[in-house]
């Protein structure tokens, strides 16, 4: 029984360190936001500030749109993500389940395109958007993060619907469902899950982009996305850790929301299609 | 209805239908505008002497010579060795950390949920803000790093991380193991939820030891994951833009310029357009190869 | 039942986002009914001349009812890339700014207007508008130059005279002051005060007028006046090993942005600094501000020269180049001539300025103009003759091949010699 008790306090400790060195650089942001800003520049650092200023949110949501940043940023991976969902799905879908002729190398090409450099295809899709003068408005990203979500959450789909059995849709089927009734009212609710793993996925590679984001939208201060209104916080004259930390913090605020509210998920549909 | 009932039986040996590609024709359209049509347009491109790429202007003369400078150019060849480089430091500390994060998170414990969210929350957190708080952490002069290495005696003086070829490699390489390897973990604690516990159960009867245990059943079981996963993660490596160019654009030396922001600064800081879709073009033919070749190793879905 | 709820949920929420965004996008050109024109700056959250513009875009907005100005920042070091990918989008903003040094290949694709017949139009008297010859391309008058300045030197008197210094008067002192004043203030062996600071990191415009004020005092050039490269010469070399030295042994604090080498000024971490006069509103701010004095340069002759310029995209509509001209035609009237010397704390290019109030509020003003003058005297420029065009591709070269130097702890001889190849090389392209 001892070793057993030994072996628990080892764990806890392990995870506790763990835990602690992934943490501690989002702890360190909650300190640098807090702190008064000449304080910053001391050393020893102070591992939390003496007179946590807490003011410095409403002041920099008074300096900077911040709320308009994160309205741009969800609406385009809102829209991004909508986009691929509703074609990743039925797509996933028939590759699954029909054998449609070049399907297979439809599948391959997926495959590849999820190996793009952003950098390449940024070129020609400034140019296509030039011509079409979507360049400043927001369906330039929206487009733009299709080309990165589509291919994973295609991918993702059909490995998920390749472990539902197909004698669900089958006996739907003998019960006079249409197929795509099918789809709809047995497959898409079994797969719950998967879904919501593979969208919380697309969403935050959209929410992650500042490739497209800084080619597309410099000039449209009124559509900048989170990211991009971030790094214009580096500025040449004035600098100041404790603003751009509090501005971050705003900013990650949404995203790790989500990601708490759907973590469960995520394991389980993340894996469903690549562990078999 | 009737003839869509028959033709619907999916237990068919021949799962033909003009449903699959009616599902199907949504995705092949829209890959077709936003995917192929541009990467058709790299290509081209990439065989022209363009400045600044135009689609309403006539098409230059077919040249290679963007190809032939690239292949001569030592910046050409520096991008290929810190992207390997890259790719080889931060695959292994992920590969590493994320199983050993993953084996220690699936013991049982008390607040192992709330240990697992833990782990896992770097993933969410934007690229961008990553390296807010990793260039302020690893500040010349004020920086936290700084003041931990001198106390402790690692370093007798202030590292200059920017400034210095291997301090900015190392920079970049640990923003994105932090920010990388929680989706390893992830994925491998995924895969080991999967794996059976009868397995572990034969084997105590057997008499395998935790270590055993650890290099008979649980790794040969993971490999289908740790396969897919470190692919994921190699990929990544090799596009990313957003940490590099936030952190350092590459510099100094050039010593942090992976193939990506090569591409970048030839296409948006020297308006050279067509060079740079020619080295977008030989990075994705890289990537490809080697994906492929490890692919032969790991399971076909990926 | 619960999974069916869940993927309803799912598909109204998708329906929601999809009639949000077409609601947005949609919008966007009603709102578009009042005329908006686009000025990008990188002057926008600066102290003193960021006021300044934000009155002059007051004022142009009270003048024209129905006409908003969308103000927009683009970080400094990120600005050339920016500004070109603007114009080569085919979205360039109607009101140019661009710094002095890099308008040249703005101007050489045709992307800038041609001032002269507005000028001519208005009346505007350019005669001694400092720097203005500058803004001649190719025999059109392109843009009207908004500053042209001299370095001023400041130092903090407290961290002077706790090591019992006085203020230097040449480099020789200066450097010997410099690596006085920097050590470790509280005992944990990492230096915490800076004898003086540069920025040595961001973008190759910044970091050659960095490194300009040790080569121009060293008497060297980077080109001659017939825009011969004149970088493998003594002086130049004499001037690198002085970048070298105070670089290498940390006399500045490295890798920051220089506003953050300005904040730490400001706030008595760094007792010396040669900067534009920009640094006076920075100052005002910080929290050393009783100790430190300004005063000349003890460099012959000063860092200075023409800084930033006011232009007009050649690609818009010409209702919208009448009302950029306004904009222009307000940011170079005497009123806002005379405000920029006050609210600014600089000296404003115009001859017809008055800077009396100036003077009051900025008491080193005088001096101000005469370091400006002194480096016009010198022919001091940011922007080395017979490389205007290439002048990205140059300054990136000297950034890196400096870098280098310090890095790899090369002789600045071996340095010069590449620097000169390189840059002739460029010259050629």
């Amino acid at each position: 029984m001892k070793p057993r008790i030994l072996t628990q306090l080892f764990l806890y400790a392990a995870v506790l360190v763990t835990c602690a060195f992934l943490i501690f650089p989002i702890y360190w942001l909650v300190v640098t936001a807090l702190s008064q800003p000449d304080q910053l520049r001391q050393l020893p650092p102070r591992f939390w500030p003496a007179d946590p200023n807490w003011s410095v949110f409403s002041k920099i949501l008074g300096e900077r749109p911040i709320g308009l940043w994160l309205a741009n940023s969800a609406l385009a991976a809102f829209g991004a993500v909508t986009i691929s969902m509703v074609v990743s799905v039925l797509a996933g879908y028939s590759l699954s389940r029909f054998r449609v002729r070049g399907g297979q190398s439809l599948g391959l090409f997926i495959l590849t395109s999820k190996m793009l450099p952003a950098t390449l295809l940024v070129i020609p899709l400034f140019g296509i958007f030039r011509m079409t003068g979507l360049i400043g408005s927001l369906w330039s990203i929206i487009f733009a993060h299709a080309t990165l979500i589509i291919p994973f959450t295609t991918w993702m789909l059909k490995g998920y619907f390749d472990t539902i059995p197909r004698e669900l849709e089958q006996a739907a089927m003998v019960d006079g469902c249409s197929p795509l009734g099918a789809l709809f009212r047995v497959i898409l609710p079994v797969s719950a899950p998967g879904l919501a793993a593979t969208a919380l996925y697309g969403f935050v590679l959209s929410w992650s982009d500042y490739a497209f984001a800084r080619t597309f939208l410099t000039n449209a201060q009124n559509n900048w996305t989170a990211n991009l209104g971030i790094t214009t916080m580096k500025g040449e004259y004035i600098s100041n850790w404790a603003d751009i930390s509090a501005a971050s913090i705003l900013i990650a605020l949404p995203i790790l929301a989500i990601y708490l509210f759907l973590e469960r998920y995520l394991v389980g549909g993340l894996t469903a299609g690549s562990d078999k | 209805m009737a003839q869509s009932r028959f033709s619907l039986d999916l237990a068919r040996p021949s799962r033909q239908h003009w449903l699959g590609y009616f599902l199907l024709a949504p995705a092949v359209i829209l890959i077709a505008a936003i995917i192929i049509y541009p990467l058709v347009i790299s290509v081209d491109l990439s065989f022209q002497n363009v400045g600044i790429a135009r689609l309403d202007q006539p098409r230059r003369p077919f040249t290679t010579d963007n190809y032939a400078r690239l292949f001569t150019s030592p910046d050409f060849w520096n991008a290929c060795w810190v992207t390997l480089k890259l790719i080889l430091v931060v695959t292994t500390a992920c590969f590493a950390l994320g199983l050993g994060t993953a084996l220690l998170v699936n013991n049982r414990f008390k607040g192992r949920s709330i240990a697992r969210l833990l782990v896992a929350m770097p993933w969410a957190v934007p690229e961008v803000i990553a390296t807010v708080i990793f260039a302020w952490m690893f500040d010349s002069s004020f920086g936290l790093f700084n003041w931990l290495f001198i106390t402790t005696g690692l370093a007798d003086k202030p590292i200059n991380w920017f400034s210095e070829t291997g301090p900015a490699f190392a920079v970049v390489a640990t923003t994105m193991v932090w920010k990388g390897y929680p989706f390893v973990s992830i994925m491998i604690l995924a895969g080991l939820q999967s794996i059976p516990d009868d397995f572990y159960a034969a084997a105590r009867v057997d008499g395998a030891n935790a270590w055993q245990r650890l290099v008979n059943i649980t790794l040969p079981s993971l490999r289908p994951v740790i396969g897919v996963t470190m692919i994921l993660v190699m990929l990544w490596v090799f596009r990313d833009f957003s940490i590099i160019y936030v952190l350092t654009g590459g510099g100094p030396l050039k010593a942090t310029q992976t193939l990506s922001i090569m591409t970048y600064e030839q296409a948006f800081s020297f308006f050279r357009m067509g060079y740079a879709s020619a080295i977008g073009v030989v990075t994705l033919v890289i990537c490809v190869i080697a994906a492929k070749l490890m692919m032969s190793r790991a399971p076909e879905n990926l | 039942m619960m999974k069916h709820f869940t993927v309803r949920s799912l598909g109204s929420a998708a329906m929601a986002g999809v009639a949000a965004i077409s609601l947005t996008l949609g919008a966007s050109p009603a709102l578009a009914q009042t005329k908006t024109l686009k000025f990008v700056s990188w002057q926008k959250d600066e102290r003193g001349v960021g006021d300044w513009w934000a009155s002059v875009i007051k004022a142009f907005e009270e003048k024209n009812p129905g006409v908003r100005i969308e103000w927009t920042k683009v970080e400094r070091g990120a600005y050339a890339d920016t500004m070109t990918t603007l114009f080569a989008g085919g979205k360039p903003p109607e009101i140019v700014h661009l710094a002095s040094f890099e308008f040249q290949k703005f101007a050489d694709q045709g992307w800038l207007e041609d001032l002269g017949p507005y000028i001519k139009s208005a009346n505007l008297d350019l005669t001694d508008w400092a720097g203005q010859s500058a803004c001649v391309w190719k025999g059109k008058t392109v843009c009207t130059m908004m500053l042209y300045f001299g370095n001023l030197f400041a130092w903090n008197e407290e961290l002077l005279k706790k090591e019992g210094l006085s203020v230097p008067t040449n480099y020789a002192e200066y450097i010997a002051a410099a690596r006085k004043l920097t050590k470790d203030t509280n005992g944990d062996n990492i230096p915490d005060q800076f004898g003086t600071g540069h920025e040595t990191k961001g973008g190759g415009g910044q970091y050659l007028s960095e490194l300009m004020n040790y080569t121009l005092d060293a008497g060297g050039r980077w080109t001659n006046d017939a825009g011969k490269v004149t970088i493998n010469t003594p002086q130049m070399i004499e001037g690198l090993s002085r970048w070298k030295d105070v670089v290498k042994n940390s006399l500045t604090p490295r890798d920051l942005s220089a506003g953050e080498v300005r904040q730490m000024f400001a706030d008595g971490r760094i007792a010396m600094k040669l900067d534009g006069p920009w640094l006076y509103p920075i100052i005002q701010k910080g929290k050393a501000k009783d100790q430190i004095k300004i005063g000349p340069v003890p460099f012959k002759p000063p860092m200075g020269g023409s800084s930033n310029i006011l232009g007009m995209a050649s690609e818009i509509p010409a209702d919208a180049k009448k009302l950029v001209w306004d904009f222009i035609a307000i940011a170079t009237s005497d009123t806002f001539q005379t405000s920029y010397a006050t609210l600014a704390n600089s000296t404003p290019p115009s001859p017809r300025a008055k800077t009396d109030a100036a003077k009051v509020t900025t008491p080193h003003f005088d001096m101000l103009v005469d370091m400006a003058k002194a480096a016009s005297k010198a022919g001091v420029d940011r922007i080395p003759k017979g490389l205007e065009l290439n002048y990205n591709e140059f300054a990136k070269m000297v950034m890196e091949e400096s870098q280098r130097m310090i890095i790899q702890d090369l002789d600045p001889k071996t340095v010069a010699a590449t620097m000169q190849q390189k840059a002739e090389a460029i010259q050629k392209q």
